[in-house]
């Protein structure tokens, strides 16, 4: 009888697209996890980011106050020696003992400044630490995507992100590097290395 | 008593650079760079090294790696090792304790630490 035949062949066809509706759903339902998981990656990569314009910030101005102070000092040495030169020619050698004495302290405060400016130049591996993090993390994001992309696009290709990009050089680094006083942090390490002797 | 050969380790070269002109400040002169740990046991098989200075991030073979390796022959077993690395986490400090490391300065450090560690570990 046609319309059995044609219930039939309803039923097949109807069968066939609610399980190819369950594939689809099975597999949104698979990208759950890494779009949650970029998603989180995110805002890591964005706080990354911000942190590395402060600190480096942070550390500009450290350096700037050195070398405001390094060039009054300067004028303050070309003065001096000046002053050292009328004085000398005036016969006045116990000013000019005192003068030099003043002189050599100021070039003396000079020196350990350029030392503080480059103890601040210590920025500059903490923050490309700081870009291999989240340089890391959008990495993986983009990885992650890919895998969006590829399932959306009908390919056999698994979702879960674990796809390497082989081209990439693995990026070192130390996820909690900052720039912040490690003071207490030395003290406590030192602690440390004190009670293993 | 003779100079201090000092092995200075880190893949960053604005890093060795600082640490090469702390070192020359305190006194430190004679310094060999090196840009991770595969470089410097090579530069340790041919240069009279007598004190190292060691990152930990590092590629090819990093700063703990380093040591373990150095630490497992006996003619580096007694060489005195710095290591000075962004790491603070107790669990890292801990295993470069265990490695064989002879102090530890976290990043960023000052002139006065670098020179005060060196001494300590010179006095023993």
């Amino acid at each position: 009888m046609p319309n059995e035949k044609l219930y039939t062949r309803m039923q097949a066809e109807i069968s066939s697209l609610a399980t190819s509706i369950n594939d689809i759903v099975s597999k949104f339902k698979g990208l759950h996890n890494p779009l949650e998981e970029s998603s989180e990656r995110v805002p890591q990569a964005t706080q990354q980011l911000d942190k590395i314009s402060r600190e480096t910030e942070a550390a500009t101005h450290q350096m700037l106050d050195r070398i405001e102070g390094i060039t009054q000092r300067e004028e303050e040495v070309m003065k001096g020696l000046q002053d050292l030169k009328q004085q000398i020619a005036d016969g006045r050698l116990a000013d000019a003992d005192r003068l030099i004495d003043s002189l050599l302290e100021k070039s003396d405060t000079t020196c350990n400044d350029a030392f503080t400016i480059m103890e601040s130049l210590q920025f500059q591996d903490i923050t490309t630490q700081q870009v291999n993090h989240a340089a890391s993390l959008l990495e993986d994001i983009e990885t992650r995507l890919h895998g969006i992309l590829a399932v959306l696009d009908g390919s056999e290709e698994c979702v879960d992100a674990g796809s390497d990009d082989t081209d990439r050089r693995p990026r070192v680094f130390d996820p909690h590097a900052d720039l912040s006083d490690k003071r207490t942090v030395q003290a406590d390490i030192d602690s440390l290395f004190a009670q293993k002797k | 008593m003779a100079e201090l050969k000092i092995l200075a380790v880190d893949d960053s070269p604005t890093m060795r650079r600082i640490i090469i002109n702390t070192l020359k400040r305190a006194g430190y002169n004679d310094v060999v760079e090196a840009t991770d740990g595969k470089d410097a046991i090579a530069k340790l098989k041919v240069e009279a090294i007598t004190f190292v200075i060691t990152d930990w991030n590092m590629p090819e073979m990093d700063g703990l790696e380093f040591v373990n390796t150095i630490r497992a022959n006996a003619q580096f077993k007694g060489l005195p090792i710095l290591m000075v690395t962004t790491r603070s986490v107790k669990d890292d400090i801990v295993e470069a304790l265990k490695a064989g490391v002879n102090n530890y300065i976290v990043k960023p450090f000052t002139p006065e630490t670098l020179k005060q560690k060196i001494e300590q570990i010179l006095a023993g």
